[in-house]
């Protein structure tokens, strides 16, 4: 937690973060950062701040006292004198010789049960359905695997939550929050092995190698899962 | 991006206009600590009059939904009442916490609605008190801190006054947690984080192994 955090979400993403715009699958991918990273923590502090004074300033188009008759039953409920946190279920990810204990948020989601399932050069994935907006998964790439190359129809942020990878623009590193845009081309590989939250706005593309025969049934699959949310 | 420093002073300015320490005792702070530390229906409904039609127009910005923004004034409200005892003067104003609570509810809703799936809550991704939960103080901790009283004295005076106070409510005069947070007139989440951390801190001087 005290080595050097390179890659942040930016002020924009946090701001929406914080006023709850973003869809889960996103949330949780911040959350995770922001609790790794204090320089992130700080400035969600101050950008729910900043939506406080944004979101609860605005002009009022219904007076208080007409809820005023929610007020007897507000006030015959218990009071909670203590925080409740249920442990989760799963608190860390067993790798080849080591467990990666995962931030809080992962942690939960985790503990729904992941199905890893091979893909080809040494990579395994985990898929998460956790809204309707975003495709997410927990990528483990193997030490010295690669993904084909491939590009992106929406936008990527892929979380390390351990070990490390590099593409054509760096490497990145435990805890940094990596976003990659539309058509934005790469091909990232680890050398070191590499433990993933990566969340997906819309499917990949492929663009290389036999790995092109994957597209259809890629998109066909993030559509399934997207339609399974909103039946 | 916005820089450490200026968040720190955000949110130091924040605290300041927040003292409990000669605030008039209708700012929204103090009906608070009325509410969450003797459950005083009359401070309840201040803040609802203050609050409730706020809410409702955040609900109404956020879903643009009539009906859900009802719901919202509902949920968000209840979640003050039941939480009032867990608000914490040291992490800022009472309207960014009461901001908080209906945008965690408003989250929770909305997801509700579109019927996605229960296993990510807000309080999943927003945690209450980061890395600070299951850390409620242990008795047998305390008891064992306790016997080396001597020793505290002489460090507990390197603690900030605050963090002091707290201790010296509890463990000199013995008072509970709620009776100690009204004598200081501070919330009874603000009592518990001081005390968590002047405890820590003692640790730390003392050099008990956690």
């Amino acid at each position: 937690m005290n080595t050097e955090i390179n890659f942040h979400p930016n002020e924009k993403l946090l701001d929406s973060f914080a006023q709850g715009k973003l869809p889960a699958g996103m949330s949780i991918a911040i959350s995770a950062h922001v609790e790794l990273c204090n320089t992130c923590k700080e400035n969600t502090s101050v950008a729910e701040v900043k939506a406080g004074v944004a979101l609860l300033e605005t002009s009022e188009t219904k007076s208080s006292s007409e809820f005023d008759h929610l007020v007897a039953d507000i006030v015959k409920q218990p009071q909670q004198k203590n925080i409740m946190v249920e442990p989760s279920a799963v608190n860390e990810i067993h790798m080849l010789d080591h467990s990666v204990k995962l931030p809080k948020a992962l942690a939960k989601v985790a503990s729904e049960g992941l199905v890893w399932k091979k893909l080809t050069g040494g990579i395994n994935r985990a898929e998460l359905l956790l809204d309707d907006e975003t495709q997410c998964e927990f990528l483990y790439m193997k030490p010295g695997s690669q993904v084909p190359m491939h590009k992106h129809q929406g936008n990527e942020v892929t979380l390390v939550i351990d070990g490390s990878f590099f593409d054509e623009l760096g490497c990145y590193r435990s805890s940094d929050f990596v976003v990659r845009n539309k058509d934005h081309m790469h091909e990232p590989a680890s050398e070191e092995g590499c433990l993933c939250f990566a969340v997906l706005d819309s499917p990949v593309t492929f663009t290389r190698g036999m790995a092109r025969l994957l597209n259809p049934m890629n998109r066909y699959k993030f559509r399934r899962a997207t339609a399974k949310q909103a039946e | 991006m916005v820089p450490v420093a200026l968040s720190k002073s955000l949110r130091a300015s924040a605290r300041e206009s927040n003292n409990a320490d000669g605030v008039d005792s209708d700012s929204s702070e103090s009906l608070l600590i009325a509410v969450g530390n003797w459950q005083d229906i009359a401070a309840y409904n201040k803040l609802f009059s203050r609050f409730a039609s706020k809410i409702f127009a955040m609900g109404i910005k956020l879903t643009g939904n009539e009906q859900l923004a009802n719901d919202l004034v509902q949920e968000a409200m209840l979640s003050v009442w039941q939480k009032a005892p867990l608000f914490d003067l040291d992490r800022g104003s009472a309207k960014s916490w009461i901001f908080t609570l209906s945008r965690n509810r408003c989250f929770d809703l909305l997801r509700k609605l579109k019927r996605q799936p229960s296993c990510v809550t807000s309080d999943d991704i927003w945690p209450q008190h980061e890395g600070e939960e299951n850390t409620a103080l242990d008795r047998e901790e305390i008891v064992s801190l306790v016997t080396q009283i001597a020793q505290i004295e002489k460090y507990c005076v390197q603690l900030p006054e605050q963090q002091q106070a707290v201790i010296e409510q509890i463990y000199i005069f013995d008072r509970t947690h709620e009776a100690a947070a009204e004598a200081l007139k501070i919330p009874l989440g603000t009592l518990k984080s001081r005390l968590r951390l002047g405890l820590g801190k003692l640790r730390q001087l003392i050099g008990v192994e956690q």
